[in-house]
């Protein structure tokens, strides 16, 4: 049992869940109705007008209405929204038991210890009808959810089923209702339109309570004789079905669970029980120390219960409904019903993989719990509660994608937790010895390993490397080191969530989330009133997390907002962008859309990237007050300024970042003398004296300004501040103005003005000014004062100012990117650079201060380590002395022995001896590296007795036939033969054939490059290319028969372009024997060469035989160019005028060796036609036709094999041999 | 040593380093405190081993002196030979010496530094009879190695197998799994490549992990993969002869010139077994040339 609620109150006697809310109503045997929101943990509202205890409290399903009875005899329904009481149904002769709304019909059923059963209409606010029968009091009385049907309890040991079809047709039309009212009291026994269908005996006392099944035709009733009934009825009749038998006391309230195949029932025994519906077994029992329960309501829509007893009540559900689940690249694993399935991100695909084994439903809560997943082996660890805490551990298949209903058989083990390690280890939790073992995928201990600290869960923390939870605290332990990594203090935590890069993890507890490192140091914490469900990284290291109620963020630094409220609980999966996959209770996977701008605003300006900043503000709508405070809150009014309206708050903004034109502008629209003030506070600061000037003007603080003007040294405007002082007869002001200005006759005058003559006269006399002295002293009389003697007077001139003009030079303010770069977007984006490089720099300065500090701790270490040495050197004698003890010598006598014993085995087979054992194949023989049994190969089948071309080709054959291992330290690599046509299933040991460098596709491509340098005319380079092609096919190895034709055919044709070529190259160099040249002209369109080719060959010799006026041999070739439809129209022309030029003039020059009607081969070392009939020898490898005086030399196409030799053919592929 | 040691194992990261080729790490993270003294005799052999596969040779040699104890002298020795072709007699010499001597012969780090000259020397029988009776984890990979070299994987399995059942998640046991794995070939190759595939996620990627990786790729038939991871791993290392060595073998297969690498690891290491492959391999046609003609 899961508990979601708890209250304290006195004895709660009815219930009632809201269909869409999170809230309960609860009566109170004190009379009060309590609403409560379980989620929050609230009471809402309490209402308290019924007078003794409150029975039956019910909601209504859409309106915001809810209906309560008492032990007042009355009915009373509440507008929840109002806060009151509507009106009151009286009728009932005696307490009421249940009340209750028709699911449609604007019905109230009420049962009273009356004996009777009323149906109301609460829109007439009439009783509709009574159903009478029973004859003890009516303990409870419920709609049937669908059909026209009623069931009631009672304690005269009944249950009844009441058909009120007939009542649901007589309120077709309200105007019956009315009608209905004269007649019912006639009607008021043996009424028709509610009669009694079935009456159920069974119980042997009282019964308390029975209630419907939501879909099937059944019904379970709890009563005093401590028994749960289930009953069944079909059109004519009902029947009892069986018995519960369990309960230790009266049972209280009974109903079928909604979701489960399961009947949970309470007794005043103060136990909860759950039953197997269809087993009829019990299930679980859960049990409270004083409480009796009174009272069971279900949710209507969610899976959720609620009890009531003798001291409050609980909010409860029976299961998990957190779906297992794991993530792994872009799919989820995750376990819905009885199967695995995996959803793939990317695709939005669902897959059902393979079902997974249904707990035995002896218990409750047996789902899985978690899940964890290993990619490369494609296993799925899942955990559950049974037998306290196991595992099973399923291998995918891998293609076929859990069709079979068939449950594989999984291996299984006990372990309060397991968790994939590694590829192919995981680590079971132990929780009795408190160590982990760590096994491998055939469910056997690889070894044990005693954990830290008292681990009631383990959690995944890398490879290797597991998360241990205690009640308290988390440690990241190392399993091969054994050591502990990291450890964080912390509240209980529920899920780990590590961030893609393993960098960060987020440890959710219920209330709170720690963000931690990967060394679990503590970033930091946040606290949620609300349950904490789930969470994902994003991208930018961000956390996305989903409490009961909201999808929140957490930035880095522990800032958090709600990105968007929930209906239903969800849990994160996984965050692509703005999209934020869940999985919801259902098990189905579900995208929800987030505007994510927030939270990347306030990371940007986190992270100091202010570029970001900038087009975020351009271009969203990010403003508002709580933006605003976080803004400045966090140390950006400069950036706040900008979203702001308000002139006054613009003001604040400004100056507190300083910003003094801003501010300036801002006073100016407010215009007020506070404002003025603290800008002139502000620009005295940053010492922007034409600011602070103009405050003073604004706010007129002639004070001020005259020292203001002193200081900076302006004696005009002193002089004429001393004039307004006079004006303004500001006799202070102006003595300072005259004193400031060192202007000594002007303070005599205001001191005599003012009727301070002694002071007048001592300042004339002090200054020396003896005529005002004796003026004064005149009018003084006789109360000239005297002077002190023997002071020496100095007129007091005030310090001239150091700089007389302008401001101050100002301190550097940093110019924020934003000053500008709003106001102007032109320059912005400049400046922004000029920022971000700045940041850059003081970064850049930092790395190396820790590289300074690096290399010092390096050096320091190398010291370090001379010291131990030497340290060691001291100490050295006893540890040698230690490590002599003759027990030291006894094992090593006898390992001498044993190795004296030892033989060493004989040295293997190494595999490119295998290779040219198993082949005869030259190019394997090459690869192995036995160049001599290659050759021989190559000179049996083909002939080939001139080497020297194949050399770089043999050896590049035997050096791509290995790889190279640096195994351990300092000893020999390792070299590894590579063999050909790898696949994941083949066997070890089984030697393949070696890899060859040289395959046929190469060939191909080389061939193009052939063709298209022969279009080019690059004729030597294409020659190039046609015989590297004519040398490596020797060693190419193909698999199949047919390609080994084409291997062949290849041959050919690059047979016939060598020669071809190699004639026109020999054309070119005899330029003066005309008739050669015609002759191989005319030869090299009789090689087989593709058709653009053969096109270019027919026009040169064509031009050739023209030129030497042989027009009727040209006028051949144009008739033969013109047969191949040239394309280009050039060519065709020129052919048409050769014919033309030719038919009227048949005739040839002179004579060739050229007889195109009579079939010939060519000779491909003297080039003359060998013409049918004629002897000829070939060439054994490439079967170019030669003369027989060629015999045992070299082939002069393809420079490798002897003219005329045996051979007993191309052996390429070991589809051959077998 | 580390096979049934009970609590944490102070040199763990300094050996995972070391076996793993992060040789420099390996010396940057020497400085490890609360070490026994025989902690502190292996920590330095590490670190001086470290310094000899990067080469330092005379640094090894000049800073271990005469004092220091057995396994340290083992590595000196070691730094000897491989320092200079004129040194290996004596060094050979004085290791025969060494391990005739009862009081040091059967210090496991000498009879590694015997078993690792042998191996060099190609007298795989002299090596065995110094490292087969095994005792660290060391010299039972070795073993694995000079099995594979002397193409008997079947005796190589053994003593993998003694190794798994000491500790089968030890650094120097995957590792052994995967020479093996990629010595009998077939779908071993897939674990090998996973194993190093492990290797790269846990620790920090090396030359050594990358050319394991891209060996395996190439087992595969995947050059592409193979030569990307080549290239990864001459950034981290111009100079590593074995991925000098592998990207020449890539480039032939791949069909682009491998002269450049191959003329660098001549240049570079030009005892290297590629290269001599190379040189043998002219010899060799041009004397089967003349045989078969």
């Amino acid at each position: 049992m899961l508990t979601k609620f708890e209250t304290k109150s006195n004895r709660v006697k009815g219930l009632s869940f809201h269909s869409k809310r999170p809230w309960i109503l609860a009566s109170l045997h004190s009379g009060v109705v309590q609403l409560w929101d379980y989620r929050m943990g609230t009471l809402i509202d309490r209402f308290d007008e019924h007078d003794g205890p409150v029975r039956g409290v019910h909601f209504h399903k859409s309106q915001p209405l809810f209906v309560s009875g008492g032990d007042d005899y009355k009915i009373k329904v509440w507008n929840y929204k109002l806060h009151r009481c509507l009106f009151t149904l009286l009728g009932h002769l005696d307490y009421i038991r249940t009340v209750q709304f028709h699911h449609e019909n604007p019905w109230i059923v009420s049962a009273s210890d009356d004996h009777t059963i009323r149906i109301w209409n609460w829109q007439s606010r009439t009783c509709i009808s009574v159903l009478t029968g029973h004859n003890h009091y009516v303990m409870c009385a419920s709609f049937h959810p669908k059909e026209d049907l009623v069931v009631s309890a009672s304690l005269d040991q009944t249950v009844r089923v009441w058909d009120i079809a007939a009542l649901r047709k007589k309120t077709v039309s309200p105007a019956d209702d009315i009608m209905r009212l004269s007649q019912m009291n006639t009607d008021f026994f043996g009424g028709v339109d509610a009669v009694v269908k079935y009456v159920l005996e069974g119980h042997d006392r009282g019964v308390n309570w029975a209630s419907f099944h939501p879909t099937l035709p059944l019904i379970v009733s709890g009563a005093d004789d401590r028994q749960v009934k289930i009953w069944r009825m079909n059109d004519t009749k009902a029947w009892e079905v069986d018995t519960l038998r369990g309960h230790m006391n009266n049972v209280s309230s009974v109903l079928f669970h909604s979701r489960q195949d399961i009947i949970v029932s309470n007794s005043e025994d103060k136990s909860i029980r759950v039953w197997d519906a269809t087993k009829r077994t019990g299930l679980q029992t859960f049990r409270r120390e004083h409480d009796r329960f009174w009272i069971l309501a279900a949710h209507p829509e969610i899976n959720l219960l609620a009890a009531g007893h003798d001291s409050g009540m609980i909010v409860f559900k029976l299961e998990r409904e957190r779906p297992a689940f794991s993530l792994s690249g872009d799919s989820l694993f995750y376990v819905k019903d009885r199967f695995l399935r995996a959803f793939e991100y990317s695709t939005q695909k669902d897959t059902q993989l393979i079902p997974i084994r249904r707990p035995g439903s002896n218990t409750l809560n047996q789902g899985p719990r978690t899940l964890s997943y290993s990619p490369t082996e494609n296993a799925v660890l899942v955990c559950s509660d049974i037998d306290g805490g196991s595992y099973e551990l399923y291998v995918v298949p891998k293609d076929s994608y859990g069709r079979s209903d068939t449950v594989q058989e999984a291996k299984r083990g006990i372990g309060g937790s397991a968790v994939f390690v590694a590829r192919n280890r995981f680590a079971v939790l132990e929780k009795s010895s408190n160590q982990v073992l760590v096994k491998n995928l055939k469910n056997e201990i690889v070894k044990k390993s005693p954990l830290p600290i008292a681990t009631d869960a383990v959690f995944y923390a890398g490879t290797g490397n597991l998360l241990c939870r205690a009640e308290d605290k988390v440690v990241i332990f190392d399993l091969q080191q054994r050591i502990v990594l990291g450890d964080l203090q912390t509240s209980f935590v529920r899920y780990v969530v590590w961030s893609q890069d393993m960098e960060s993890v987020a440890l959710l507890s219920k209330h709170s989330i720690i963000i931690a490192d990967k060394k679990l140091l503590h970033r930091c914490t946040l606290h949620e009133t609300i349950r904490v469900k789930s969470g994902a990284w994003d991208d930018h290291g961000v956390f996305i997390y989903t409490t009961l109620t909201h999808i929140k963020y957490c930035l880095p630094n522990g800032d958090t907002g709600i990105i968007k409220t929930l209906d239903i609980p969800v849990y994160i999966t996984k965050i692509y962008g703005n999209t934020i996959f869940c999985l919801d209770r259902d098990g189905k996977n579900r995208p929800i859309i987030i505007d994510s701008t927030e939270y990347i605003f306030k990371l940007s300006l986190l992270r100091k990237r202010y570029d970001q900043v900038m087009s975020m503000i351009k271009n969203s709508e990010l403003c508002g007050q709580a933006m605003i405070a976080y803004l400045q809150q966090k140390g950006f009014p400069q950036v706040a300024l900008y979203f702001v309206k308000d002139e006054r708050t613009r003001f604040n903004l400004a100056l507190e970042s300083g910003n003094i034109e801003k501010a300036l502008e801002s006073a100016k629209k407010i215009d007020e003398k506070d404002h003025w003030y603290r800008l002139g506070v502000e620009a005295l600061r940053q010492g922007n004296t034409g600011i602070v000037e103009y405050a003073y003007q604004r706010t007129k603080n002639f004070e001020r300004l005259s020292f203001h003007y002193l200081i900076t040294g302006n004696l005009d405007k002193l002089s004429k501040m001393m004039k307004i002082a006079e004006v303004k007869n500001d006799v202070m002001g102006q003595f300072h103005d005259a004193l400031y200005l060192g202007d000594v006759r002007e303070r005599i005058k205001i001191l005599e003005n003012a009727g301070h003559l002694p002071l007048a006269y001592i300042t004339a006399s002090v200054h020396g000014l003896h005529d005002i002295t004796e003026h004064l002293a005149g009018e003084l009389g006789d109360n000239v004062p005297s002077l002190p003697e023997g002071r020496k007077a100095s007129l007091l001139i005030p310090p001239s100012p150091a700089l007389c003009a302008g401001d101050w030079p100002l301190l550097m303010v940093s110019k924020g990117i934003f000053e500008g770069g709003l106001d102007d977007t032109g320059s912005g984006a400049h400046e922004d650079y000029e920022e971000a490089a700045d940041a850059d720099w003081g970064e850049a300065l930092d790395i190396g201060e820790v590289d300074s500090i690096q290399n010092g701790d390096i050096s320091m270490v190398l010291e370090d380590e001379h010291l131990h040495e030497e340290n060691e050197e001291e100490g050295g004698w006893d540890l040698e002395d230690l490590d002599l003890p003759p027990d030291a010598d006894t094992p090593k006598n006898t390992q001498n022995a044993r190795s004296s014993m030892f033989v060493a085995p004989t040295p293997g087979m190494p595999v490119s001896q295998i290779w040219v054992q198993r082949s005869s194949l030259a190019a394997e023989h090459a690869a192995a590296g036995n160049f001599d049994t290659a050759m021989r190969l190559l000179s049996r089948q083909l002939g080939i007795k001139n080497f020297s071309p194949l050399k770089s080709l043999f050896i590049d054959l035997h050096m791509g036939s290995q790889t190279y291992l640096r195994a351990f330290t300092s000893a020999p690599v390792i070299s590894v033969a590579v063999e050909r046509g790898w696949s994941e299933s083949a066997s070890p040991n089984v030697r393949g054939p070696p890899a060859l460098v040289f395959n046929f596709s190469q060939l191909e491509e080389k061939l193009k490059v052939g063709y298209k340098a022969t279009t080019a005319g690059k004729f030597s380079e294409a020659l190039k290319h046609f015989l590297a092609i004519l040398h490596t096919i020797p060693l190419i190895v193909v698999e199949t028969r047919g390609e080994v034709n084409e291997v062949k055919e290849f041959i050919t044709v690059v047979k016939e372009y060598v020669l071809g070529l190699q004639m026109e190259l020999k054309r070119r160099e005899l330029k003066d024997n005309p008739i050669r040249q015609q002759e191989l002209a005319a030869y090299f369109t009789h090689c087989s060469l593709q058709i653009p080719h053969k096109r270019l060959a027919l026009q040169n010799a064509m031009t050739v035989c023209f030129k030497a006026q042989n027009l009727s041999t040209a006028a051949h070739f144009a008739r033969q160019l013109l047969e191949t439809n040239p394309s280009n129209e050039n060519q065709a022309r020129t052919a048409r005028q050769v014919l033309q030029a030719a038919e009227r003039n048949m005739r040839d020059a002179t004579q060739l060796n050229y007889d195109f009607r009579n079939p010939f081969v060519m000779c491909g070392a003297t080039y003359v036609p060998i013409y049918r009939g004629q002897k000829y020898v070939t060439c054994p490898y490439c079967s170019t036709h030669f003369v027989p005086a060629q015999q045992g030399q070299i082939c002069n196409v393809c420079d490798l094999a002897v003219v005329g030799s045996d051979a007993s053919g191309l052996l390429c592929s070991p589809s051959q041999i077998r | 040593m580390a096979a049934a040691a009970g609590g944490p194992d102070p040199l763990f990261g300094l050996r995972n380093n070391f076996y793993l080729g992060a040789y420099q790490a390996a010396i940057n993270n020497s400085e490890i405190p609360n070490l026994s003294p025989d902690d502190v005799v292996e920590r330095d052999s590490l670190v001086y081993r470290s310094y000899i596969a990067l080469g330092s040779y005379q640094l090894v040699i000049n800073e271990i002196d005469s004092s220091a104890a057995t396994p340290l002298q083992a590595v000196k020795l070691l730094a000897l030979y491989l320092s200079a072709p004129e040194n290996k007699e004596i060094a050979i010499s004085s290791i025969h010496e060494w391990l005739e001597d009862p009081a040091i012969g059967n210090n496991p780090i000498l009879r590694l530094i015997a078993g690792i000259i042998f191996m060099h020397e190609q007298d795989y029988n002299e090596a065995l009879k110094h490292t087969n009776a095994g005792g660290t984890m060391e010299l039972h990979a070795l073993n694995v190695q000079i099995f594979l070299k002397m193409y008997r994987s079947d005796y190589a399995e053994k003593q993998l197998r003694v190794m798994q059942q000491i500790d089968e998640d030890h650094t120097l046991t995957q590792l052994a799994s995967a020479w093996l794995n990629l010595a009998v070939g077939g779908s071993k190759i897939q674990e090998a490549y996973l194993i190093f595939q492990d290797f790269s996620e846990k620790s920090q990627i090396t030359s050594l992990i990358l050319n394991g990786k891209a060996v395996c790729c190439m087992h595969k038939g995947e050059f592409d993969e193979a030569e990307t991871l080549l290239l990864d791993a001459l950034n981290k290392d111009a100079k590593d002869p074995e991925t000098l060595a592998n990207l020449v073998v890539c480039s032939l297969h791949l069909g682009k010139s491998s002269s450049r690498y191959l003329n660098q690891l001549k240049l570079s290491q030009p005892d290297h077994i590629l290269a001599k492959r190379a040189s043998t391999a002219e010899e060799s046609f041009d004397k089967a040339v003349h045989a078969v003609a």
